[in-house]
C-alpha cells in the first residue's frame, strides 16, 4: 500500500515563506518566465509562463527568485526525514515526490483515513500544499497524485478501472511521447492500454510499455528506501551578512533543534559537533564542542555554545552557518531518582560531567581533569589524569596505596613502621627542580635539614627511563617540609626538589 | 530572657563580647584536630561559606590541616540520616601537583577530584565560582592571588546558594585586605609543627593554636 505526496509548488515553497506577493522564474531559452507564483501573486494577475517584466509592469513590488533545484533536493529530503516518522519506508522520486509504504503503519495510527488526515495536516503546517493518493503500486499512486486526484485505492481490482480515465500529460513521460500520442487522438491511460501491445513498445519504447505494466501490478515495482545520512550535517544560509551575536545564536539554536530532531529519530546522540561560520572574504571560522558524556539536548549543548561563542572573534560577518554533528552513538536514557515531598536535599540541577564541561568550554579540554593512582613504584608515574568522570570501581581488598604495590616484604614493613617507609607528599613538582648545593648541603631558600630518609627507590630499568634515587625529607629554615631526592646513578651529589608536604 | 532575645542571640551574625556562646547554632565539620576544633564555633569548619587560609610558603602543613575534613566530604556517608553521596572536591589552579598516592594516604576518594587549571586569575575565580554555584562540589579549593573583597563577597553567596565549602588559599599580603570570608586563619611554621592563628570567625573569638597537628 502506498502514498504518494506531491508536491507541485516545490520550486516555490522551498525558497518563498511569506505571504507577500511573490514568484519563482526559470530561464527558458534565454527568456525568464515565472514558473510559479503564490497566492497573493496570483491575485495580482501574475501567473505561470509570463515573462519577468511583464509580471514586474503587473505588480512593482513582486518578490522574484531564481529555482534552486539543489535547494529543492535538500527540502526534498528534509521532508523524507521528516516522514520517516510514519513509515520505516519511504523513497523520495526526484523532483517533487515522496513514496511512503504505509501498510504496516495502518493500526499504529488508527487507519489509513486518520494517517492521511495527519500527513496533509503536518505538511500544511509546515507550508507545503500537497497531493496525496493511495494505492496498491507506487507508480499508480503516483500518477494519481499527479493527476489531483484525492483518491485511495485499496483493491488492486479497481485499480485499472481508476488508472484508465487518468490524462496521459500526468505520467511524466516525455513531452515528445505525450504530443505523439495525443496527435493518435490518445489522451487517456485507458486509450493507451487498448493500444496493440508490441506496437506500442515499438512506437514508444519498452520502458513505456513496462511503466503501464508495473502502475496496474502485473509487474513487480521494486523501490529503494531512502537511508538517512549516519551523520548530521545542516546549514542555514542568511540572506545578508551578519555580525550581530544574538541573531547568529539564534540560528545556531535552529540548527541545535534540528539536529536534536535527527538524533532523537535514529534513538542516537553525539559527544562532539562542529560549528562553521562563512565569511564572503575570509576563509570560514570553525567552533567546535565536545562533551563528556554523549548527549542531545538542545539546551545543553546551547549552554555549551554561549560560552564558547563569547570568546570566539569572528574576524567578518557572516553569510552561512553550518552544522555538523561527530559520530552517533547509542542513546541510553537515565532514569532519575524518585522524589518524595518534605525531603529537602538540595536538587542537583546539574552533573559533575556537566559542570566539567563547562569549565572545559571556556578553559580548555586538557585543563579540567580527574585523577587516578597508579600502581608504580617510580613516583612520577604513580598517578595519572584521567578525563572521564565515572566512579572507579572499588576493588575488593584493596584499601590503601600500600596494597597496590605488590610487594609482600615491603607491605608488611609499611604496616609494621606505619608510614614511614612511604611517606608521600601532596604537593609534587611538574619537574623536579635541580637544587642548589653549597658545602655539600642542598639549598632550597635556606639550607635544607634531613628529617627521615633515605628511601631507596630503584626500578624502571626495563623501559629505558629507569630511576635509582634517594629520597629524603628535609626542612627548610622557613618550616616548610621538602620530598627531596639524590641521583644514585648519573650526576651523583646533584639533590632535587620532588614535592612539598603541603 | 523573652523568647525573642533568646532567638536574636543564637543568630550566628550577634557577636557576644564577654561570654563565648557554646553552641552558634550550626554544626561545623570536624576538622580532625581536637586542638583546633575547640576554637571554632560549631566544633569544625563553617559549611556553605567561605574559608580563608593565609599562608607564605606553600608546604606549611595547609593541606595537611584540611586532608581529614576532605577525605570525609569524598566518601559517602551511608550511617547518617540525611546519607549523601560522595562529593566531589575541586582543586582550582593548584600551585603544584596534588600527588595522587598520598591523598590516597589521607583516606581521600580519589573519584571524587576535580582539578581545573584555568589560565588566568579571572578565570580562576570564575570557575570556582561556577563549581560552587553548581551544587556538585562538596568542597571548592582555590588558588587565587587576583581574590579581593567583591571576590570573596561572591565566593561566600556562592557557597551558600550551592550548599558547598569555599576554601581560597591566600598570601600573608591579604592580611590588611577586608573579606567577606566566615573564617581567616593564618599558618606561620612554628618551632614544634605548624601554628595556626585565627584571624576571623563568624560566631567565635580570635586565637592561637600552636602546632595545631600536635
Amino acid at each position: 500500500m502506498w502514498l504518494c505526496v506531491y508536491l507541485p509548488a516545490l520550486p516555490l515553497e522551498a525558497l518563498i515563506d511569506t505571504p507577500e506577493p511573490a514568484a519563482v522564474f526559470e530561464e527558458q531559452q534565454g527568456i525568464r518566465k515565472i514558473l510559479l507564483a503564490n497566492a497573493s501573486a496570483r491575485a495580482a494577475g501574475i501567473g505561470p509562463g509570463l515573462t519577468i517584466n511583464a509580471a514586474l509592469a503587473l505588480f512593482s513590488a513582486l518578490r522574484l527568485d531564481e529555482r534552486n533545484p539543489v535547494r529543492e533536493a535538500r527540502v526534498l529530503k528534509d521532508l523524507a526525514e521528516w516522514s520517516e516518522k510514519f513509515t520505516s519506508f519511504v523513497c523520495v522520486e526526484a523532483p517533487s515526490v515522496l513514496l511512503l509504504e504505509i501498510a504496516g503503519s495502518l493500526t499504529l495510527f488508527g487507519g489509513i483515513r486518520t494517517l492521511r488526515q495527519r500527513i496533509v495536516r503536518e505538511l500544511d503546517s509546515q507550508g507545503f500544499h500537497a497531493g496525496v493518493a493511495i494505492a496498491p503500486t507506487p507508480l499508480a499512486a503516483t500518477w494519481l497524485a499527479r493527476a489531483g486526484r484525492k483518491v485511495c485505492i485499496r483493491d488492486p481490482g479497481n485499480l485499472a478501472g481508476r488508472l484508465r480515465t487518468l490524462p496521459v500529460t500526468c505520467l511524466g513521460w516525455p513531452d515528445s511521447i505525450t504530443a505523439l500520442l495525443k496527435g493518435m487522438g490518445i489522451t487517456s491511460v485507458g486509450e493507451a492500454l487498448r493500444l496493440p501491445r508490441q506496437g506500442f513498445a515499438k512506437r514508444f519504447g519498452a520502458g513505456r510499455l513496462l511503466d503501464l505494466d508495473r502502475a496496474l501490478g502485473r509487474l513487480p515495482d521494486p523501490r529503494v528506501s531512502y537511508r538517512m545520512p549516519e551523520r548530521f550535517i545542516a546549514d542555514y544560509d542568511l540572506n545578508e551578512e551578519e555580525s550581530d551575536a544574538g541573531l547568529l545564536l539564534n540560528i545556531c539554536q535552529e540548527l541545535l533543534a534540528r539536529l536534536e530532531r535527527f538524533l532523537l529519530s535514529r534513538q542516537l546522540a553525539v559527544q562532539n559537533i562542529d560549528f562553521s561560520f562563512f565569511h564572503l572574504q575570509m576563509p570560514a571560522t570553525g567552533l567546535s564542542i565536545g562533551c563528556v558524556q554523549a548527549d542531545r539536548a538542545v539546551q545543553h549543548w546551547f549552554d555549551l555554545l554561549e560560552i564558547k561563542f563569547a570568546r570566539l572573534a569572528l574576524p567578518a560577518p557572516v553569510i552561512a552557518i553550518q552544522l555538523c554533528a561527530g559520530q552517533g552513538q547509542q542513546f541510553t536514557a537515565k532514569s532519575g531518582m524518585l522524589q518524595f515531598e518534605g525531603q529537602h536535599k538540595k536538587q542537583q540541577s546539574t552533573s559533575i560531567a556537566q559542570l566539567a564541561e563547562r569549565l572545559s568550554a571556556r578553559i580548555g579540554d586538557e585543563l579540567v581533569h580527574g585523577v587516578m593512582a597508579v600502581a608504580e613504584h617510580r613516583p612520577q608515574y604513580a598517578w595519572q589524569p584521567r578525563s572521564n568522570f565515572e566512579d572507579i570501581p572499588h576493588c575488593a581488598n584493596v584499601s590503601s596505596w600500600q596494597v597496590s604495590a605488590h610487594s609482600p616484604g615491603l607491605l608488611a614493613e609499611a604496616h609494621r613502621t606505619n608510614s614511614l617507609v612511604l611517606q608521600r607528599p601532596l604537593w609534587v613538582l611538574q619537574e623536579p627542580e635541580l637544587l642548589v648545593v653549597e658545602s655539600g648541603v642542598p639549598h632550597y631558600q635556606g639550607p635544607l635539614k634531613l628529617l627521615k630518609g633515605p628511601e631507596r627507590i630503584e626500578t624502571g630499568w626495563w623501559d629505558d627511563d629507569g630511576i635509582a634515587r634517594d629520597y629524603y625529607v628535609a626542612v627548610n629554615p622557613a618550616g616548610v617540609h621538602l620530598w627531596v631526592y639524590r641521583n644514585r646513578d648519573k650526576d651523583r651529589n646533584r639533590w632535587f626538589l620532588h614535592g612539598k608536604f603541603g | 530572657m523573652s523568647d525573642a532575645l533568646e532567638n536574636l542571640l543564637t543568630n550566628p551574625r550577634i557577636w557576644r563580647g564577654q561570654a563565648r556562646t557554646e553552641d552558634p547554632g550550626w554544626q561545623g565539620l570536624a576538622s580532625g584536630y581536637p586542638k583546633l576544633d575547640q576554637h571554632l564555633p560549631g566544633g569544625g569548619w563553617p559549611q556553605n561559606a567561605l574559608t580563608e587560609i593565609l599562608l607564605d610558603h606553600y608546604g606549611t602543613g595547609e593541606l595537611q590541616l584540611l586532608m581529614p575534613a576532605l577525605a570525609k566530604l569524598s566518601q559517602p556517608q551511608n550511617d547518617q540520616k540525611d546519607g549523601r553521596e560522595a562529593g566531589w572536591i575541586a582543586w582550582i589552579a593548584p600551585p603544584f601537583e596534588p600527588y595522587p598516592p598520598a591523598l590516597k594516604q589521607w583516606g581521600v576518594n580519589l573519584s571524587r577530584i576535580l582539578i581545573v587549571r584555568p589560565r588566568g586569575g579571572k578565570e580562576a575565580l570564575w570557575a570556582a565560582e561556577q563549581a560552587l554555584i553548581s551544587g556538585n562540589c562538596a568542597a571548592v579549593l582555590l588558588w587565587s592571588n587576583e581574590l579581593d573583597d567583591v571576590a570573596s563577597r561572591r565566593l561566600q553567596l556562592a557557597a551558600g546558594a550551592g550548599q558547598s565549602w569555599a576554601i581560597a588559599f591566600r598570601s600573608l599580603r591579604a592580611l590588611s585586605q577586608p573579606s567577606a570570608a566566615a573564617l581567616r586563619i593564618r599558618l606561620d611554621a612554628g618551632k614544634q609543627g605548624t601554628d595556626l592563628g585565627i584571624l576571623k570567625s563568624r560566631g567565635g573569638r580570635p586565637a592561637v593554636v600552636q602546632d595545631y597537628a600536635g
